[in-house]
């Protein structure tokens, strides 16, 4: 067995395993932390096949960015796990028996049976000074230009999704107005009052 | 390929579009008026323009441009041009709901006008990359316009809802895209379409052909993936449901004849198998739980449902006839279900929205107008003569008929006449019951105007089909 | 030419339309106005089409229009086949309708639903037109029914008058009897020809010629034969013939403009122009040929007696026509369609002017319609007195009017035919000469001569009617007395429907009839020598002697003839025999289907039983539906598994 086969093994491994404990584990911040194990492992696969390009990207955007933040989130929000874990037992075992069939019905076909070696031989190696990098570059903007536009629109709709969905001026909040500040007058803070003098 | 910019002619539609939906956007910041009267308008015009484009580049001719990512032809033309120009009633009607409910925000114009750009690129697609993208552009908005009324729980909760089944289908199409990849190594149509010659039986082929069916499913709306159907149509605010009752369902035409057709037409035998299972449990549950609704947006998403099985069956005829008698009906079912939403709209008062169906008793007594309209939709849904869903529905089984499924067009015709049953109950509602209260139903006149128009636009195409058959 | 066409059709309906829709807006003068417009343009127009024929070098045309749907091969479509025959229709139904629609502007103007009125008869325009242009059976069906449809409408005018009610109830379940027939002619003609389009219904129909089919068990019918006594059972529903004659009387509870227009000059003579339309499939069949025969004479004769005993005005000119109706089947029936046509035609104008005439009597009686309360109206209304005089002349067939040419053509070319039941035709043909003249002098003289209206009251407010009223009468009377001397010769013995109507050359009477033919005056004299003659002259005299110079025959004829009197006043006993043989035999049998199959059956079992089965369904269904997120998912993994099971798996 080569060395790459061996490391793939135990990437492969390592992926499967934090996978699982993502969903096994009881506290949602472990839960993330296995979560960005599990890209870490992806990003080692993806380097082994000679993506190195996707691989850093998968590191720096998800588990530099991505992760994080979701990790802050899951960290400030207040989950019951108590009413979360309620209903697991329950459907625990129509879980497992419907997990089950799907394994098996997917390993029937994606098995070495269709998918083998034989089938989909190892494409070459590249040169050294092939650049992964320039290659996506120059499908991105040449062969993929239009679904590359679109996914530009996508993100955009992302945002503005997000802002409408969240932005909101609550009339009870107070907040301060800076131009409102530094154009006020003496009359809109100030009253004078004539009284009669009291005697 | 080299570029040039002649590649960009086919895509002046979904260009305007792009520029309307922007300057909207910055417009509308600009705006301090409650009605939006100029993003509005500009909305409208953007529609306008980018249809009439549609029809003016419609030649009957194929073009395929941006190495092969994008493709115009004659039944793209169709379909756009129907999504767009129908896509100003909806506009009409949403704005007139919005308005009564104060929800009326520029967001609305923007995510729909990019829900609608979305649905223009499926259509368009020529390839699974692009394919995806429009979905996921569409699917976004739709999620973000579900939970539109940001103080109802029931619209977060339908959102909810929304997403996550729309991420796990999303899943399964990309899973099946992935495996038909791995069994052509391609990703564009043409391409798959000659690979998977000769090889029918192909078990990776079939397998991933499942998986993109069931992404499809979920789009339609069909059972056991319409789930999220009722629950949305539901939640959301009517204006929403509007929008996702009616137009998506013609993108989702265009993605089922993109991906079965010009991909995967080798692989006619398997997917007719699937629809039918899939036409036939819709048919069933749709027309069957309808009936025992008492929420009107409820029904109709049931009998949403039910209209997709018909939907896929002219698909699944797999000869031109059945495809046209597919596109003759979405367009036809669009129409209608806009109409059915723009009178609920019409009916709702200042903060209180029209479900239920025992709120549209007495409706001729109160509104003529309106309630003349009703009948027509519903009859048009029922299929009676001579509107045009009774066309729409003839046009699909004679295409069935005509490929040997004559057991499953007397199943339709079976279901259908269930189905007659709750649409004929509106009808009997609006006209025979006695009003349950006396509030005067108010709706403006640009709304009153076009539902008019809707609801006759049913009868004139009922008595005069081939004028869109013959466009198809 | 199209847009002449499509105009023509369509400029009564615009009419229509606006008249009816925004009745309160246009008003009452926007409603006439509008609608007069429409036919009037439609008129003209209809006019130049025929003079394109008449003077000019016209083609007959046959154009289809719109493809309204194609099933199975066979199409449906809306076409135009104008020919002579049909340019002559249009003619005379907008010629007609126009005199109608300005008589009605002043017979309606104090009438509530004023403007109702007008859209429905301009409605009619438009569906008579589409009936007479149709090039195609669908579109056939489609006129037929929309005529009927507006009959029912008109009939059924004034809806609060419970005898209006029953009686555009009784004409539409008539008509619905001859309609099934009609119906089942076409879907014969469908079945067999796998078409509608008249012309290649009429080219495959030869091939037919020798085909015989089994309608029950054991016994063989001549297609043909069917085909053509089917579609004639709708021309007797429509075109009131004995037995299904009995809605056409009741019908004078509409309007007396409607009486003119639609229940004598134009809709009833739809069954004798479909006839003729279809003459290439009646050549085919002597025997259906033959029925039609029998069935237009004993009409002919013996609605024609009803008349003379009928008090009410409306009601003697009613069965005065049913009786000219049967003249002109029966000479439908003896292969003279020209003749059944040409008297279509004469029919129309004369028979339109009676029924104005009658109308503007009634105007000045204030609607009392009873002939026995009149008399000595002449002195009152002097232009209805003469214009009803010529229209009387006419329809009686006096020499040199319309109706004699037509009436004598008629009896004549019966007399020639050489088929079963020529001779029982033509001796009742003859013998309604007779009676013709009795009824309609009868009326005559009731109305306008002898001592003038028994009520002082009505007698004081009695004048002639207004312009427009009397307008249309010397319009239409000017026709009555001229038309026939001008038209017999290209109608009958020339060329005119040379190329219309089809007739076996075995069958031709006319063109025997034509060998001896020297002109109109030849005409009238060989006809001043025959018995039909004759016998119209002893109606006339008869009528003057019994009532001008002794009223009292008249009362000692009904006692002595007691019996005869009974069964003429109860038409026979056909209302009798429907009402309680058909309709209450129907009602009993419907009560038994109802109790027993449809409330027990069908609403218990199968519908409020199925209807229960499947909201026990829906309810169970709708349970399937929780509300639960991972529910959903399931449903869709397990739709998943079951998919990719069968699929993949299993194969």
């Amino acid at each position: 067995m080569s060395v790459e086969k061996f490391l793939f093994y135990v990437f492969a491994a390592m992926l499967i395993f934090a996978s699982v404990m993502v969903i096994t584990r009881r506290n949602p911040v472990h839960s993330v932390l296995f979560l960005v194990l599990a890209f870490f492992n992806a990003a080692a696969l993806w380097m082994l096949a000679e993506a190195e390009f996707l691989a850093i990207a998968l590191v720096l955007v998800y588990v530099g960015a991505v992760m994080v933040l979701f990790l802050f989130v899951v960290m400030m929000l207040d989950i019951d796990l108590s009413e979360m874990r309620a209903g697991f037992m329950k459907y625990l075992p129509l879980g497992i028996g419907i997990s089950a069939v799907m394994v098996v019905e997917l390993l029937m076909v994606v098995g070495p049976a269709y998918f083998g070696l034989d089938k989909y031989a190892a494409p070459a190696a590249k040169a050294a000074d092939y650049s992964n990098t320039e290659a996506l570059g120059t499908l991105l903007y040449t062969e993929y230009l239009y679904p590359f536009e679109i996914a530009a629109v996508i993100l955009l709709v992302a945002i503005i999704a997000a802002i409408s969905l969240t932005l909101r001026k609550r009339p009870e909040t107070k907040y301060q107005d800076p131009s409102k500040q530094v154009t006020v007058k003496k009359e809109h803070r100030l009253r004078v009052i004539k009284m009669e003098a009291e005697e | 390929m080299a570029f040039d910019t002649t590649q960009l002619i086919p895509l002046l539609p979904e260009i305007i579009l792009l520029v309307g939906v922007s300057l909207v956007l910055v417009i509308d910041l600009m705006v301090t008026d409650k009605e939006r009267t100029w993003p509005f308008m500009l909305t409208l015009f953007t529609l306008l323009a980018a249809g009439c484009t549609t029809v003016m580049l419609a030649d009957g001719t194929t073009q395929v441009v941006f190495d092969g990512t994008y493709i115009r032809d004659p039944m793209s033309d169709i379909l756009k041009a129907s999504l767009l120009f129908l896509a100003v009633p909806v506009f009409i009607y949403a704005r007139e709901g919005l308005m009564k409910s104060g929800q009326w925000r520029g967001e609305f114009m923007t995510l729909t006008l990019f829900a609608i750009l979305g649905m223009m690129v499926m259509i368009s697609s020529n390839g699974f990359i692009s394919l995806y993208l429009g979905l996921e552009l569409l699917s976004l908005c739709l999620y973000a316009l579900v939970a539109f009324n940001r103080d109802s729980s029931k619209s977060a909760e339908a959102a909810m809802k929304y997403f996550i089944l729309g991420a796990l289908a999303s899943g399964l199409l990309l899973y099946g895209i992935s495996m038909l990849y791995g069994a052509t190594g391609k990703l564009d149509f043409p391409s798959i379409a000659q690979a998977v010659v000769g090889k029918e039986s192909d078990i990776v082929l079939v397998f991933g052909l499942v998986f993109v069916v069931i992404g499809l499913a979920f789009k339609f709306g069909a059972v056991p993936f319409h789930m999220w159907v009722p629950d949305v149509y539901d939640g959301a605010t009517t204006p929403v449901t509007l929008l996702v009752g009616s137009l998506p369902k013609i993108a989702a035409l265009g993605l089922a004849m993109r991906i079965l057709v010009d991909g995967l037409g080798e692989l006619q035998e398997s997917w007719q198998m699937m629809l039918i299972i899939l036409a036939l449990l819709s048919m069933a549950l749709g027309n069957l739980v309808a009936i025992a609704q008492e929420n009107i947006k409820r029904m109709l998403a049931y009998s949403t449902i039910s209209h997709v099985g018909f939907i896929f069956l002219g698909i699944l005829a797999g000869s031109d006839e059945g495809y046209r008698a597919a596109i003759f009906y979405v367009i036809a079912y669009a129409a209608m279900a806009a109409g059915a939403f723009g009178v609920l709209i019409a009916l709702d008062r200042k903060g209180l929205e029209v479900d239920q169906l025992h709120q549209l008793k007495g409706l001729n007594e109160k509104h003529p107008w309106l309630a003349g309209t009703m009948l027509l939709l519903m009859f048009s849904m029922a299929g009676v003569p001579p509107t045009v869903g009774f066309f729409a529905k003839l046009f699909v089984l004679e295409a069935i008929v005509s490929v040997g499924l004559t057991w499953l067009a007397l199943v339709a015709v079976f279901f259908s006449i269930i189905g007659a049953f709750y649409y004929i109950r509106v009808v009997k509602h609006v006209y025979f019951d006695k009003p349950t209260d006396d509030v005067e139903v108010e709706v403006g006149g640009a709304a009153q105007v076009m539902l008019a128009i809707n609801g006759l636009a049913m009868l004139a195409l009922g008595l005069f089909p081939a004028i869109l058959m013959n466009l198809i | 030419m199209e847009t002449i066409y499509l105009t023509i059709v369509l400029a009564p309906l615009i009419g229509a339309i606006i008249a009816g829709l925004w009745r309160n807006q246009v008003g009452k003068a926007g409603a006439h106005w509008v609608t007069i417009i429409g036919v009037g343009i439609s008129c003209v127009l209809s006019i130049y089409v025929l003079l394109g024929f008449t003077h000019g070098d016209a083609e007959s045309q046959n154009l289809s229009l719109y493809t309204w749907m194609v099933s199975d091969g066979l199409r449906f479509e809306i076409g135009f086949l104008v020919d002579q025959l049909t340019a002559m229709m249009m003619a005379v139904v907008t010629f007609v309708s126009l005199m109608v629609h300005i008589y009605t502007v002043g017979y309606m103007a104090h009438e509530e639903g004023y403007q109702r009125f007008f859209s429905y008869i301009a409605l009619f325009t438009f569906s008579m037109l589409m009936l007479v242009m149709s090039n195609n059976f669908m579109q056939l069906f489609f006129g037929w029914e929309a005529v009927g449809l507006v009959s029912y409408l008109l009939i059924g005018f004034y809806f609060k008058k419970e005898t209006a009610i029953f009686a555009n109830l009784k004409a539409f379940l008539v008509n619905r009897v001859g309609d099934f027939g009609f119906i089942l002619g076409i879907a014969a003609i469908a079945m067999y020809t796998n078409s509608l389009d008249y012309a290649e219904v009429f080219e495959k129909s030869a091939g037919l010629a020798n085909e015989q089919i089994t309608v029950f068990p054991g016994t063989s019918w001549s297609l043909m034969t069917v085909i053509c006594v089917l579609l004639f059972i709708g021309a007797m529903g429509k075109s009131a013939q004995m037995p299904l004659h009995v809605w056409l009387p009741d019908s004078m509870e509409g309007p007396t403009p409607i009486s003119a227009l639609i229940h004598a000059a134009t809709m009833v003579t739809a069954g004798i122009f479909m006839v003729a339309r279809m003459s290439p499939l009646y050549e085919l069949s002597e025997t259906a040929l033959s029925f039609v025969l029998i069935i237009g004479a004993t009409t002919a004769f013996f609605t024609g007696l009803i008349g003379i005993v009928q008090n009410d005005i409306k009601r003697v000119v009613a069965y005065s026509t049913l009786s000219q109706l049967g003249y002109m089947i029966a000479a439908l029936g003896a292969s003279a369609y020209a003749a059944g046509v040409f008297h279509l035609m004469t029919h129309a104008f004369f028979k339109a002017l009676l029924f104005l005439a009658a109308g503007s009597v009634i105007i000045g009686m204030h609607h009392d319609q009873d002939i026995r309360n009149m008399g000595g109206i002449r002195k009152y209304m002097p232009i209805t007195w003469i214009t009803s005089l010529l229209g009387s002349l006419a329809l009686i067939g006096t020499p040199f009017f319309s109706g004699f040419f037509s009436k004598d053509a008629i009896i004549e070319s019966v007399h020639l035919a050489d088929r079963f039941g020529t001779n029982y035709a033509y001796y009742l043909l003859v013998a309604g000469v007779f009676v013709t003249a009795l009824y309609s002098f009868r009326m005559f003289f009731l109305v306008f001569h002898g001592n003038g209206p028994r009520d002082e009251h009505a007698k004081a407010h009695l004048h002639e009617s207004p312009w427009v009223v009397t307008v249309p009468l010397v319009l239409l009377a000017i026709p009555s007395v001229v038309i026939g001397w001008f038209t017999i010769e290209p109608m009958l013995f020339g060329e005119f429907f040379k190329d219309a109507i089809y007739v076996d050359s075995a069958n031709d009477v006319l063109a025997h009839m034509g060998e001896g033919y020297h002109g109109a005056l030849g005409f009238v004299v060989h006809g001043v020598m025959q018995a039909p003659f004759w016998l119209a002259l002893g109606g006339f005299l008869t009528a003057w002697y019994i009532y001008m110079m002794k009223p009292s025959i008249a009362l000692d004829i009904k006692v002595r003839f007691d019996w005869l009197y009974t069964i003429l006043d109860r038409k026979y006993g056909f209302d009798e025999l429907f009402q309680f043989v058909f309709a209450g035999g129907s009602r009993m049998l419907g009560k038994i289907f109802w109790k027993g199959g449809d409330q027990f059956l069908i609403d218990g079992v199968a519908v409020n039983g199925s209807a229960h089965g499947v909201g026990w369904l829906a309810s169970v269904a709708r349970y399937l539906q929780t509300g639960f997120l991972n529910h959903y998912a399931i449903a869709m993994i397990l739709g998943l598994i079951g998919l990719v099971g069968w699929f993949v798996i299993l194969q």
